[in-house]
C-alpha cells in the first residue's frame, strides 16, 4: 500500500518543520518524516539562542545580517517561544579592543542595534557578571525554545493537510529509472514499514545529510562538528551573555526557562550517532563560563548534552571558521538537500527551499511565513516564567511546574509512547532532579490513559533512565551527585528496577 | 557559648546513629545525638535489608568483598543487631517481623518483588502474595502510586480507587488517623465483594498508629491487609525514624536537631567537643567519645568536588575509587557504581584508619566499601555497625 | 542560594504540618526551592498560596542539606505582601502588641466582652477564628510590676507580649526563681519582638520594633547583663531575625548574649547542685516542644531540668506542631488548618494520661490547653513548684521562693 504526496521532507528539525509549515501555507501536500521526535538533531542540542547576529558581524557579515532580519521576524511571529531577554557582549580584561571596535562597526553596518554599557550599568542588569569586566555591549539577542518552535511549525502543517510522521526512520529511498520517487519508512515502535511516494524529496536531516543522501545515490560532503553544553540548576542571568572576542569555545551563556545553558565546544567527529561527552569538555565550558559569570564555577550543574553541527565541508579543519551559511543542493534526481545554516535562520532557509520547489512545480506562490504568527501558541504559558507560579494544583513535575492537564494534553494529542516526547513538549523531567520522580508519574498517567501497553511501561522507564543517565554522568559531582544517589536509592532500592 | 557535657556524642541521626545512641543511652550513658536534619531512612521503604543474595541473608557473607564492613561485625554481630532492633521496635507502635535466618519478599509499587529481611508489621502479609489474589486499592488523585504498574505485571490481581477527599500520601495518612475514617474505608471495601485473597494499598495507614489502623480494617473486612512502600515522601520510612528517635528520647537522650557542626575541638588524639552553628552563640557539645554516623552523599556525610571526595565533619581522609570519570559505569542499572565504595576506612575497633584519633568511632553507610546498592545491605549494615561501634565505644568509656 | 542544594528528597514535606491538612498549600518543597527557580527579579509575585505557610520552620530543621526552606518562603511571603493589598487580619495582627496593650488596659471589661457570643461573631466577621478562645488580659501586666529585683548575676528579662499582657504571673515566677538562684533581674523597657509584624507581611513595622528593642538590650549587654527570654518565638526572633532579616543594629551582639531562660536556669542549677534546689514533685507531664524551640538548636533545656526532679514523669513530644503558630491560627482562613493540627497534636498527649501539658510557648499552651482539656503550664511553673517543695522540705524560712505560691500579682 503506497501513500502518495507531492513533497516528502526527511528530518524534523527546525529546517524540516519550517519547510513543512511553508508548504502548508502555500497549499502543497506533503509528508514530514522524522526518525525520532522533533528537534532530535542539532536543533535540540544547541544553545537555544535567537542570535542578534553580533557573534558573526566581524567574520561573516552576511550571516549576521540574516540573523538580525530573522531575529526581528521571529520575535514577532513566535512570541510565545521567544523570551526577549536581550543580550550582552562582555569584554573582559585582555580581550582585544580592536575586535570590539570592529564589532561595533560591523553591528552598525549590518543593522544590529547596540548600546555600550559601563560595568556598573551591566552589573545592574546582570548582578552575577564578573565585576572585573571592562564593558558590555547590549544587543537584541533572545532565548528561544527549539522544541516548541518545531512543534508549532508542525502544528500549521497538520492543520492544513500536511502529515507528520515522527518516530519513523527512512530506510530506503525508492528509485525508478534513476529518479527518487519515494521512501520506505519504518515505524520505530511497531517495525511496520510505510511506503510513501512523492514528486520531490527533501533531505533536511542535518548531520545525517550525507548518510541519507547516499541512500538516494548522492553525496553531500560535510564536516560534522560536535558541540557540548552544560546546564546549570538555576538562572544565573536573565540576559544572554556572550564574550566580546573572536568566537571561540564556551563563550555563550543563555538563560532558558529556569536554567542556563553554557557552551559550546567544537570537536570534529565522523559519526553523528553515538556521541560521548568527555568530562574535559564539561570542565572547559565551565571554566570559560566562569570567566563571564564567576559563580558558574561553583554552581550546581544538572547535566550536559551534546549535538552535532552539520557544516558544509570546507578545506580547513576548524569547524568554527566554516561559514554557517546554508546551501541548497539539487541532486538532479528528484532529491534536494538543504544543509548548514543555524536555528535563527531556519525560516529563511525553509523559504528559499520552498521557493525552489515552487519553481519546480511551476507554481506562483508567495511565502507568508514571515508575516503570519505561528498558530497554536495560545495554549502555551509563555513568559515571564514567574507567571507559572500562580496555580500549583496537581503538578506532576514539581521541578518544572508541569501540571497534569498539560501532560495529559501532550499524551492525548500525540498518542505518544515515548517519555522523551512528553518531556520535549512539557519540560517534564528537565529540572534539577532530571525526571527522577516525575517520569514514574508520567508513565503511570500514560498507563491510566491506556496509551501505553502494560508490558512496555517498565521497558520505557528503563530506557528513559538509561538515556537520562548518559547526560548526567559527565557532570556528576557536588549536589548533582547527591541527587543521583537519591535517584538510585529510589529506582534500585525502593522500586527494585534491576529485577524488572 | 553554652557548653553541654555528655559521655557520648553521636553525630548523625540516621539508623546507624540512632542504633548506637539507643544502645548507649540504654546503658545509662549521657548521650547526645546531633543531626543536621532528618535522615535518609525517612525516604526508604522502612524495611531492613541485611543481604539479599541468598535465602538466608547471612549466607551472603561469602559473596561480599573481603573489605566489606560486615566482616568487622561478623555474622553474630549482625544477628545481635537485628535482635535488638526488633526488641526496640516491639515497644513502638510498629513492631517488625521477620527472621535474620530467612529473607522475605515485599511487593514494590511497580509490581516487582524486593528481597528484604525485617519488615514492619504492616507489610507482613506481603509475604506469599504471589500465590494469592491481591486486590490493590489506591486513592483518587494520588500522584505517586499507580496500581496499573502492578496489575499489568502480576496476573492474580485487580484494583479499585477510593476517594479519600485528599490526594497526597501524607494527607491521606492524616485522614486515616481521623475517627471513623478507617471504618468507612473498610465498609467500602466490603461493598466491593472481592474474591478471597489479600488487600494491598500504598503505605498510608497513618503515621502514628499504623498497626492498629491496619488491624481494624483487616478485622472488619475479614482478610489480610498489607502496605506497599511508595516513592518519597515515604511514610514507613518516617515511622521508622520517629520510632527510633522516640526510643532514644525516652531513654533520656538529648537531641540537637537542624544545625550543622561548625567546628571541632581536638587535643592531640582526642576530640573534646564539637560546636553547633546555631544562629548566633554557638552551642558547644562536649563528650568523652564521639561516633560519626553521617551517612553517604545523600545525607551529606561525604561530599564530592570535581575531582575528590571529602568527609564533611572532621575532614577525615576518604577512600576514593579513582578519578571522577571512574566513579560511574555507563549503565545506570549496573549493580553498584564504583563511587559506592567511597567512605572512611576503619580498623577492627571502628576507628578511622587514616587518623590517630582515639575516641572517634565510625559506623553506617559512611564506611568505605559498604556498597549499599550493590549488596542491598543498607539498613542492616547501619544497624550492625551502629551497634558494634557503640559497644566498642562503651569499652572505651569504662 | 541555598536552594541549590535541594535534591527534592521531600523530607521537608514529610515534616510540614500544614501540607498534610491543607491541600491548597503545595508544601515546603514546592513553595521554597522548587518555586524559587521561577521567581525572577523584577516580576510581580503571583504565588498567593505562600500565605498558608505558618513559618513553623520544621522544614528547615529537617532538611539535611542546609536549604533554608522556611526563609525562602518567608521572603516570598513578604514580597507578595508588599505587592498586593493585605487582608484586614494581616494588618490587625501585625499590630498585635498594640491590641494586647489595649486589651490589658481595659482588662476586666475586655475579657468579659470577648467571651460574649456576639463579640465572637463580630470578630469572626472581621476574619478572626472562633477557636481557641482569645487569651484573657491582665490589667496588672509586667510593665506595671517591679522593674528590678534581687542581687547577683545580672540578667535582663525579655518577657514578651504574652507573659506581659496575659500571664504576668508566669513572668514573675520566672523572675523570682532567678532571684532565688542569685540573680539581679531587671525588666528592661521593651516592646513587641516584632514577629507578629514579620509574619503578617509588615517588614517595616517589624524592623521598627526590632530597632527599639535592640537599642535597649544592647545597652544592657554593654553593662554586663545577659538577656533572657521565656517565649521561644521571641527568642528565635531575637537570635535569628535581629541579626538577619530585621537588620537590627547590634543584632549580632544580642544574638550572642541572649539565653533561653531554662537554658540559663539549667546552668545555674548545675552550679548549685550541692544545695539541691529542686525538690520532689509527683506529676505526669506531656512536654510539648514548641516548633520554634526546635528551631533554636539548643536542644530542650527544660527537659534537662525536669530530669532532675524526683517523682516527675516527663514525656517529650516533638513531632507535632500545635497549629496555632502565633497569630496564624487566629485567622479565619486558617481556622480549619489550626483546628486539625490542634486535634492531631493532642492525640499523643491524651494518650499519655498526663496531668498537664507543658510548653514554653504561649500559643502552644492556649491551643493545646483547648484541645486536650488539660491544664497547660509553662516549664517555669513546674520548676518553681519543685523548687518550692525543696524549700518547704528544708523548712527554711525567709527564702524568696516561698512567695512563689502567694497569689500577689506582682
Amino acid at each position: 500500500m503506497s501513500i502518495k504526496t507531492d513533497v516528502i521532507i526527511i528530518g524534523g528539525g527546525a529546517t524540516g518543520c519550517g519547510i513543512a509549515r511553508d508548504l502548508a501555507l502555500r497549499g502543497v501536500h506533503h509528508y514530514l518524516i522524522e526518525k525520532g521526535d522533533f528537534a532530535s538533531g542539532a536543533t535540540g542540542a544547541c544553545h537555544g539562542l535567537l542570535h542578534s547576529g553580533g557573534r558573526y558581524v566581524v567574520n561573516d557579515p552576511e550571516a549576521a545580517h540574516e540573523c538580525i532580519t530573522e531575529n526581528t521576524i521571529l520575535r514577532k511571529i513566535a512570541q510565545k517561544c521567544v523570551e526577549t531577554t536581550g543580550g550582552l557582549f562582555v569584554r573582559l580584561p585582555g580581550d582585544s579592543k580592536r575586535y570590539r571596535d570592529r564589532f561595533l562597526k560591523g553591528c552598525d553596518e549590518v543593522g544590529i542595534e547596540t548600546s555600550v554599557l559601563s560595568p556598573s550599568k551591566a552589573l545592574d542588569l546582570v548582578p552575577n557578571l564578573n565585576p572585573a569586566m571592562e564593558e558590555a555591549v547590549m544587543v537584541p539577542d533572545c532565548s528561544i525554545d527549539p522544541f516548541r518552535l518545531c512543534m508549532l511549525n508542525a502544528y500549521t502543517s497538520r492543520h492544513r493537510g500536511g502529515n507528520i510522521l515522527t518516530h519513523h526512520e527512512v530506510i530506503e529511498i525508492i528509485k525508478e529509472k534513476g529518479v527518487c520517487v519515494g521512501v520506505k519508512a519504518r515505524e520505530r515502535l511497531t517495525a511496520q514499514i510505510k511506503e510513501i511516494r512523492a514528486r520531490i524529496i527533501i533531505n533536511a536531516t542535518g548531520a545525517w545529510g550525507d548518510k541519507l543522501a547516499r541512500l538516494g545515490g548522492s553525496e553531500v560532503p560535510m564536516t560534522l562538528s560536535k558541540g557540548s553544553l552544560i546546564i546549570s540548576n538555576h538562572r544565573l542571568t536573565n540576559m544572554v551573555i556572550n564574550r566580546l572576542r573572536v568566537p571561540s569555545d564556551g563563550d555563550i551563556i543563555v538563560p532558558n526557562e529556569a536554567v542556563c545553558l553554557a557552551g559550546t565546544t567544537s570537536i570534529t567527529v565522523q559519526d553523528p550517532d553515538n556521541l560521548e561527552i568527555d568530562p574535559a569538555e564539561v570542565d572547559l565550558v565551565s571554566t570559560q563560563a566562569e570567566q563571564m559569570i564567576p559563580s558558574f564555577g561553583t554552581t550546581r550543574l544538572i547535566r550536559a548534552y551534546t549535538g552535532v553541527r552539520p557544516l558544509l565541508k570546507a578545506s580547513g579543519t576548524d569547524g568554527r571558521s566554516i561559514s554557517r551559511g546554508f546551501k541548497i543542493i539539487d541532486h538532479e534526481n528528484g532529491m534536494f538537500s538543504i544543509l548548514g545554516g543555524k536555528l535563527t535562520t531556519y525560516r529563511l532557509m525553509a523559504e528559499k527551499m520552498v521557493d525552489v520547489i515552487m519553481e519546480k512545480f511551476a507554481l506562483r506562490t508567495t511565502c507568508r511565513t514571515a508575516e503570519l504568527p505561528l498558530e497554536g501558541q495560545d495554549e502555551l504559558s509563555g513568559y515571564p516564567l514567574s507567571k507559572r507560579l500562580s496555580n500549583m494544583d496537581d503538578i506532576v513535575c514539581e521541578c518544572e511546574l508541569v501540571p497534569r492537564r498539560i501532560v495529559e494534553q501532550a499524551i492525548n494529542t500525540m498518542g505518544t509512547h515515548y517519555v522523551g516526547d512528553i518531556q520535549h513538549r512539557t519540560r517534564l523531567g528537565m529540572g534539577p532532579c532530571q525526571g527522577g520522580f516525575c517520569t514514574y508519574r508520567a508513565l503511570g498517567i500514560m498507563q491510566e490513559l491506556g496509551k501505553v501497553s502494560p508490558d512496555l511501561s517498565l521497558k520505557i522507564l528503563s530506557e528513559f533512565l538509561q538515556r537520562r543517565f548518559k547526560g548526567i554522568r559527565p557532570a556528576l559531582w557536588g549536589d548533582q551527585l547527591r541527587e543521583e544517589q537519591l535517584v538510585e536509592y529510589i529506582y534500585l532500592g525502593i522500586l527494585n528496577m534491576e529485577n524488572a | 557559648m553554652s557548653t553541654l557535657m555528655h559521655d557520648v556524642v553521636v553525630i548523625g541521626g540516621g539508623i546507624s546513629g540512632l542504633m548506637a545512641s539507643i544502645y548507649l543511652a540504654g546503658k545509662g550513658y549521657k548521650t547526645a545525638l546531633i543531626s543536621r536534619g532528618d535522615p535518609v531512612c525517612c525516604l526508604s521503604t522502612g524495611c531492613i535489608d541485611v543481604l539479599s543474595t541468598a535465602l538466608n541473608p547471612l549466607d551472603g557473607f561469602g559473596d561480599l568483598s573481603e573489605m566489606h564492613p560486615y566482616h568487622l561485625v561478623g555474622k553474630k554481630g549482625v544477628e545481635q543487631a537485628c535482635k535488638l532492633f526488633k526488641e526496640i521496635m516491639s515497644k513502638s507502635p510498629i513492631p517488625y517481623v521477620g527472621s535474620i535466618r530467612k529473607n522475605r519478599e515485599i511487593l514494590t509499587p511497580i509490581g516487582t518483588f524486593k528481597t528484604t529481611c525485617l519488615v514492619p508489621q504492616t507489610m507482613a502479609a506481603s509475604l506469599g502474595c504471589r500465590d494469592e489474589y491481591v486486590h490493590v486499592i489506591s486513592f483518587t488523585g494520588i500522584k505517586d502510586f499507580y496500581p496499573s504498574y502492578i496489575t499489568s505485571r502480576l496476573s492474580n490481581t485487580g484494583f479499585s480507587l477510593y476517594d479519600a477527599g485528599v490526594s497526597s500520601t501524607l494527607a491521606i495518612a492524616a485522614r486515616f488517623e481521623e475517627k471513623g475514617f478507617a471504618a468507612d474505608f473498610a465498609t467500602w471495601i466490603t461493598g466491593l465483594e472481592l474474591p478471597p485473597g489479600k488487600v494491598a494499598l500504598p503505605a498510608v495507614l497513618g503515621v502514628n498508629n499504623p498497626v492498629a489502623i491496619m488491624e481494624e480494617i483487616s478485622s472488619r473486612i475479614n482478610r489480610e491487609v498489607f502496605e506497599i512502600p511508595t516513592l518519597p515522601p515515604s511514610i514507613p520510612g518516617l515511622r521508622l525514624f520517629r520510632a527510633l528517635k522516640a526510643a532514644f528520647q525516652d531513654l533520656g537522650g538529648d537531641v540537637f536537631w537542624g544545625m550543622p557542626i561548625s567546628s571541632v575541638e581536638r587535643h592531640g588524639h582526642i576530640i573534646e567537643a564539637v560546636t553547633l552553628a546555631t544562629s548566633a552563640r554557638a552551642t558547644r557539645v562536649q563528650g568523652k567519645a564521639f561516633i560519626l554516623a553521617t551517612g553517604s552523599f545523600v545525607s551529606g556525610g561525604l561530599f564530592a568536588t570535581r575531582d575528590s571526595v571529602y568527609e564533611t565533619v572532621f575532614g577525615i581522609p576518604v577512600h576514593v575509587p579513582g578519578a571522577r570519570k571512574d566513579w560511574f559505569w555507563n549503565d545506570f542499572f549496573t549493580a553498584g557504581h564504583p563511587i559506592e565504595e567511597a567512605g572512611i576506612e576503619v580498623d577492627s575497633s571502628f576507628r578511622p584508619k587514616q587518623t590517630t584519633l582515639e575516641n572517634l568511632f565510625v559506623c553506617g553507610s559512611i564506611l568505605a566499601r559498604s556498597e549499599v546498592m550493590k549488596n542491598h545491605c543498607g539498613h542492616g549494615l547501619a544497624l550492625a555497625t551502629g551497634l558494634k561501634a557503640a559497644k566498642v565505644c562503651e569499652r572505651k568509656l569504662t | 542560594m541555598t536552594f541549590e542544594h535541594c535534591v527534592r528528597c521531600t523530607i521537608c514535606v514529610e515534616n510540614c504540618p500544614v501540607y498534610k491538612v491543607e491541600p491548597r498549600f503545595p508544601g515546603p518543597k514546592q513553595s521554597g526551592p522548587d518555586a524559587q527557580r521561577f521567581r525572577l527579579d523584577g516580576e510581580k509575585s503571583v504565588d498567593q498560596w505562600v500565605k498558608y505557610c505558618s513559618q513553623c520552620r520544621r522544614c528547615q530543621i529537617a532538611c539535611p542539606y542546609g536549604v533554608d526552606v522556611a526563609e525562602i518562603i518567608l521572603k516570598a511571603q513578604l514580597k507578595y505582601g508588599t505587592e498586593h493589598i493585605s487582608p484586614f487580619t494581616a494588618h490587625l495582627f501585625a499590630n498585635a502588641y498594640h491590641l494586647n496593650a489595649l486589651g490589658s488596659t481595659f482588662a476586666p471589661l475586655a475579657n468579659k466582652a470577648a467571651s460574649f457570643k456576639a463579640a465572637k461573631a463580630v470578630l469572626n466577621l472581621l476574619g478572626i477564628s472562633r477557636e481557641p478562645d482569645l487569651p484573657e488580659f491582665r490589667f496588672f501586666n509586667m510593665e506595671r510590676g517591679r522593674r528590678r529585683k534581687g542581687k547577683g548575676r545580672k540578667v535582663a528579662f525579655f518577657y514578651g507580649c504574652h507573659l506581659n499582657f496575659n500571664r504576668p504571673d508566669i513572668g514573675w515566677k520566672i523572675r523570682d526563681m532567678l532571684v532565688a538562684m542569685g540573680c539581679r533581674v531587671v525588666m528592661p523597657r521593651q516592646t513587641c519582638c516584632g514577629l507578629p509584624a514579620l509574619g503578617n507581611g509588615d517588614l517595616d513595622m517589624a524592623k521598627k520594633y526590632a530597632q527599639k528593642n535592640a537599642s535597649v538590650l544592647t545597652s544592657f549587654i554593654n553593662k554586663g547583663f545577659d538577656v533572657l527570654y521565656a517565649c521561644t518565638s521571641c527568642g528565635l526572633t531575637l537570635i535569628q531575625d535581629y541579626p538577619g532579616i530585621l537588620e537590627a543594629p547590634g543584632g549580632k551582639k544580642i544574638a550572642e548574649n541572649t539565653y533561653n531562660v531554662n537554658e540559663f536556669l539549667h546552668s545555674l542549677l548545675q552550679d548549685d547542685k550541692e544545695n539541691r534546689p529542686l525538690g520532689r514533685l509527683e506529676k505526669r507531664i506531656a512536654y510539648h516542644i514548641p516548633c520554634h524551640l526546635r528551631a533554636l538548636g539548643i536542644g530542650y533545656p527544660a527537659a534537662k531540668i525536669f530530669e532532675q526532679i524526683e517523682g516527675l514523669e516527663c514525656f517529650v513530644l516533638d513531632d507535632n506542631c500545635c497549629g496555632l503558630a502565633g497569630t496564624y491560627g487566629f485567622k479565619k482562613r486558617n481556622q480549619d488548618i489550626a483546628h486539625k493540627l490542634g486535634e492531631i497534636a493532642s492525640i499523643p498527649i491524651r494518650a499519655l494520661n498526663a496531668d498537664a501539658v507543658v510548653a514554653d510557648c504561649g500559643a502552644c499552651r492556649m491551643q493545646l490547653g483547648h484541645y486536650t482539656g488539660l491544664s497547660a503550664m509553662d516549664p517555669a511553673e513546674i520548676i518553681a513548684e519543685a523548687m518550692a517543695n525543696s524549700i518547704n522540705n528544708k523548712k527554711k524560712s525567709g527564702h524568696g521562693i516561698k512567695r512563689l505560691f502567694q497569689k500577689t500579682p506582682y
